[in-house]
């Protein structure tokens, strides 16, 4: 008599409870995964590899293709298409075909999409040619010479408020993307959702950053203290005039190792204004530009990256070297630069290498060492709060930071604002450099040592002007070696080349 | 029928044992989560303990960490200034968590208070591009207090003072387990919110400003008593007003070794160890969740602030124009500045400064926190029980750093000090730190900026306004020394320098 409600009673059971459960199963296993795309290659981690800001920041993969695309309007009128109107690089996968993302955006399985973010690499990495008709190198560990993350930035700042950003427009632009293979829960709830809180993200991020003008840095250039002040939610508008702009070169992060001793047996004075002496301090600093917040960063990610820092070494110059000029060089250099800059490109001993040299002094554009302020130091002490990483060596200083010059060949332009085009002009007066030239073009100058910066187009490819005349671009100060005969200048350039 | 068979005898003891597990566990987690106290860490140095230690304040007007970590960077519109925190004025020191004056101890879960050092450690600087020297127990003259009190409650009055809205923020910022975002997002949050919303009505009187005569207290001051009046006895709001400037509270020990001294700047306390229990009373909000701690903090406030001496002035003294000086002081200043007279009150008739902080306290209003005082079963010699009648004639130790001058701090230097009122500067700004050696006080005024060659840091920028012909800011009175030539006055203030 019982048999047939008991047979209804597990049946219904199994509806009510095994239904929802293997929805919930499957629900989990789509939307709980959180793996990072990982590389067993140091190189392909550091390009590629994921810091954990994706998490936080990350725009959904197809999302991020089909941005400019269906903003094509708003990408910088350079020329160029896609993300590579930025400056950004793709290089080829084994088969010789682009690669889906450009040097420096790392990507991650988070939320039930492959999100993906910029990463370290994109504002440490560049392409270098030895000539016009050579092939484009990609080397990693230098500043980003010719990426513009000011207009990527103002970029996603105009597409935001634009009336396309909505689901109905991008939602098929991303069918688009994904080759037609969207599911029905992606059609209708992932990407709506994902773009609603992209644009409220976006927005929020609009807000702070769009008072720094970023459109203004131009290529190889941030102001990162000023980023680092909208992040905190200052009011940019408020602050003094002269404290609200400030972009310098992306710096080069070889031989980190080296940059924990200097000659009196303390750290180094690291950034440009020498502000902080902790390496990996500087490091979870510089991470918030890739999204990394103390609750998503990946420390063990960003420590693999660390550890290889510390020894990496800049290639070598790839033209020949005039060895018997560059030994004549040295001399040259050893009596008028080394006390600050280094023995050697190896070698960083020397007594006032790693410390700071007074603004005046330097005498070098005073806008990025104004853009550094007390308040913002003391700000910066809440940062990674209630972890053991909470940051306590930011310090204001009174100058700039007298810098190694490992790899300098491949740092060009020169001074912490990108002011000088080559080496040979940075030992010329100021009134001698170049008062205005083209950053973006990828080309080496192996005579006077940098990138050629008097070339405005190649191929339909307009790069960026850059006049010294501009806010927070004077090439002048510095004027170190300036008096010395033109042989020996050329002699310290031929030395340089060996760093 | 019922009946106590064993199995449920024991199926009832089963479930209570269960039950009692279970409340246990409950109870124990209430306790851990918001009632367990952790000791704050040892400090290093007396300085460290006086700067960052807690005097109980956590208990009754503690805020939850997090809340005040991003308060700033959800209501940056809300501060006095674009810099966060910084904005206020606090004394912050590079690479420490929290701003001078502010304490953190875990109850429970973090909580953030207050102490004396907030408004008793001095900052100046030499030159615009130095970092701020900060001096313990010194006045705190860029400190905002009125500002400060009314972000925390103006914070509550918005809307965006919500959990999802806070919590957002928080979440950029740390990394808190699961259960402490519950925590805050159903439980702190909301109280806190009602917490700071109950605040509001007793500090009525500091949004009267911008009524006509109704002034800003301005960095550096307080409205003392009536914050004693409001607060410590829950007086009703009546219309006085009292601003004066935060005092230097060094050398404590003077008022023990001269008899018949008084302290407050109307002579209304009676002795170090009163002034210094109202006033951590008045940071508590409340009554000490312990009394006996409490006492031993104040004992060794009271020992601390007996023992430290004034900084020396830190630049050159010209000792023969000083010498000089101190016949020019013996002859005009020292009847009352160092003599019986020093430390007790002048008749405000006599003195003629500006009276309306005498108007802001009376003898009920001592009898009556004399009493609330006896009643929380704490021992004092406590206020002075009859209406104020003048002001105090300062001990002038360490004058050189408690610019600006008079009760009120409606001169901005010494020399403007020396002049008839008709010369004394109308409008000025107050909470600039950078050091006028040459006229003793702080700069002040556009016009000194420019001649210092300072006019990059805009003074306007980062001080309050302070108009001396708003109600209780008259700068009339104390014309001593008016009418000396110039030389004289020269030396004098060339001597208190050395004091």
């Amino acid at each position: 008599m019982d048999d047939p409600w008991r047979w209804r009673f597990w049946t219904l059971l199994a509806i009510v409870v095994g239904v929802p459960v293997l929805a919930g199963v499957l629900l989990a296993l789509r939307f709980l995964p959180d793996r990072p795309v990982t590389y067993a290659n140091i190189e392909d981690h550091f390009k590629y590899g994921s810091t954990g800001g994706e998490r936080n920041a990350g725009f959904p993969l197809f999302i991020w293709k089909a941005l400019p695309v269906v903003f094509a309007d708003k990408l910088p009128r350079n020329g160029a298409t896609g993300y590579e109107a930025f400056g950004m690089i793709y290089e080829k996968d084994e088969h010789g075909r682009p690669r889906e993302l450009p040097v420096g955006v790392m990507r991650r399985r988070n939320l039930g999409l492959d999100r993906v973010f910029v990463n370290c690499a994109v504002c440490h990495s560049t392409t270098v040619r030895e000539a016009p008709d050579k092939p484009r190198k990609v080397y990693v560990g230098t500043g980003a010479s010719h990426f513009d993350l000011g207009l990527l930035e103002k970029f996603f700042g105009d597409i935001v408020v634009d009336e396309r950003f909505t689901a109905n427009v991008l939602v098929p632009a991303v069918e688009r993307e994904s080759g037609g293979k969207l599911g029905v829960l992606d059609r209708n709830l992932v990407y709506p959702v994902a773009i609603a809180l992209m644009r409220e993200r976006l927005l929020m991020l609009r807000d702070r950053f769009l008072p720094l003008e970023t459109e203004k840095w131009g290529p190889g250039r941030v102001d990162t203290w000023n980023s680092a002040k909208a992040g905190l939610s200052f009011v940019i508008s408020g602050l003094p005039e002269h404290e609200r702009r400030g972009a310098v070169d992306f710096p080069s992060i070889w031989n980190q190792r080296k940059r924990k001793h200097r000659d009196d047996g303390q750290p180094m004075q690291l950034h440009w204004t020498g502000n902080n002496v902790s390496v990996e301090e500087r490091n979870l600093s510089a991470a918030f530009g890739t999204g990394a917040t103390p609750r998503t960063v990946d420390h063990a990610a960003i420590g693999r990256l660390e550890d290889w820092l510390l020894d990496a070494a800049p290639p070598p110059f790839p033209f020949p070297i005039d060895r018997a000029k560059a030994d004549r060089g040295a001399a040259v250099y050893t009596k008028h630069c080394a006390s600050c800059h280094g023995k050697s490109g190896q070698d960083f001993s020397g007594a006032y290498v790693g410390h700071v040299t007074p603004v005046a002094k330097a005498g070098t554009d005073r806008e990025h060492y104004n853009s550094y302020t007390y308040e913002l130091a003391t700000n910066q002490n809440v940062l990674y709060a209630e972890t053991r990483y909470r940051f306590t060596h930011f310090r204001k200083t009174d100058g700039y930071a007298n810098m190694p010059l490992d790899g300098i060949w491949l740092r060009g332009p020169y001074l912490h604002n990108g002011s000088v085009p080559t080496l040979r002009e940075l030992l010329d007066l100021p009134e001698a450099r170049r008062a205005t030239f083209y950053r973006g073009y990828d080309v080496l100058d192996p005579v006077r040592v940098g990138f050629v910066s008097d070339v405005p187009e190649e191929n339909g490819r307009r790069f960026t002007f850059y006049d010294t005349k501009e806010p927070t671009k004077s090439n002048r100060g510095h004027l170190y070696g300036v008096g010395l005969p033109p042989a020996d200048k050329d002699a310290i350039v031929e030395y340089l080349k060996t760093f | 029928m019922f009946a106590w068979t064993p199995e449920r005898t024991k199926r009832l003891r089963i479930t209570l044992v269960a039950l009692f597990v279970v409340l246990a566990f409950g109870a124990w987690f209430g306790w851990y989560k918001f009632f367990r106290v952790v000791p704050q860490p040892p400090f290093a140095t007396a300085d460290e303990r006086f700067k960052y230690g807690s005097i109980g304040g956590e208990d009754s007007a503690g805020i939850p960490y997090w809340i005040v970590y991003v308060l700033p960077r959800v209501f940056p519109d809300k501060l006095p200034g674009p810099t966060g925190y910084a904005s206020f004025g606090f004394s912050w020191e590079e690479g420490t968590e929290l701003p001078i004056g502010f304490t953190k101890k875990t109850i429970g879960f973090p909580r953030v208070a207050n102490n004396c050092a907030g408004c008793h450690v001095a900052s100046y600087r030499l030159s615009p591009d130095d970092t701020p020297k900060l001096v313990p127990t010194g006045p705190n003259h860029t400190f905002n207090l009125e500002a400060f009190f009314r972000f925390l409650v103006d914070c509550a009055r918005d809307p965006r003072f919500n959990a999802g809205t806070l919590m957002a923020e928080i979440n950029l910022a740390g990394d808190l387990s699961w259960i402490d975002r519950m925590i805050y997002r159903f439980v702190l949050i909301p109280i806190t919110r009602k917490r700071l919303l109950e605040r509001g009505p007793r500090f009525a009187w500091i949004y009267n400003h911008g009524l006509p005569q109704w002034p800003d207290w301005g960095r550096g001051r307080d409205d003392a008593m009536n914050l004693t009046k409001y607060f410590l006895t829950t007086s009703p709001l009546d219309d006085t007003l009292g601003p004066t400037d935060m005092p230097s509270i060094w050398n404590l020990k003077k008022y023990k070794t001269n008899p018949g001294t008084r302290m407050n700047f109307a002579g209304d306390s009676w002795d170090a160890n009163s002034v210094i229990i109202d006033s951590a009373l008045g940071l508590l909000g409340a009554g000490p969740a312990n009394n006996r701690m409490f006492l031993e903090e104040i004992k060794w406030l009271t020992k601390y602030l007996e023992e430290y001496q004034a900084p020396k002035f830190p630049l050159p003294i010209d000792q023969a124009r000083a010498a000089a000086g101190k016949a020019v002081f013996d002859a005009n200043c020292a009847s009352c500045h160092w003599s019986a007279r020093t430390g007790t009150v002048v008749p405000v008739q006599e003195v003629g400064t500006d009276i309306e902080r005498i108007k802001s306290w009376n003898k009920a209003a001592a009898v009556r926190s004399n009493e609330t005082v006896r009643a929380l079963g704490i021992e004092r010699r406590g206020l002075v029980e009859a209406d104020p009648t003048g002001y105090i004639a300062a001990f002038l130790d360490g004058i050189w750093l408690r610019a600006p001058y008079l009760h009120n701090g409606s001169v901005p230097t010494l020399r403007d000090l020396l002049e008839p009122v008709a010369k004394r500067p109308q409008v000025f700004y107050r909470g600039y730190d950078v050091y006028d050696s040459l006229d003793m006080g702080f700069i002040s005024r556009e016009d000194q900026a420019k001649r210092l060659g300072t006019s990059w840091d805009a003074v306007k920028a980062v001080a309050t306004p302070y108009d001396v012909r708003w109600r209780s800011n008259g700068n009339m009175g104390h014309e001593y020394g008016v009418t000396l030539p110039q030389g004289e006055k020269d030396a004098l203030i060339e001597y208190l320098k050395t004091l």
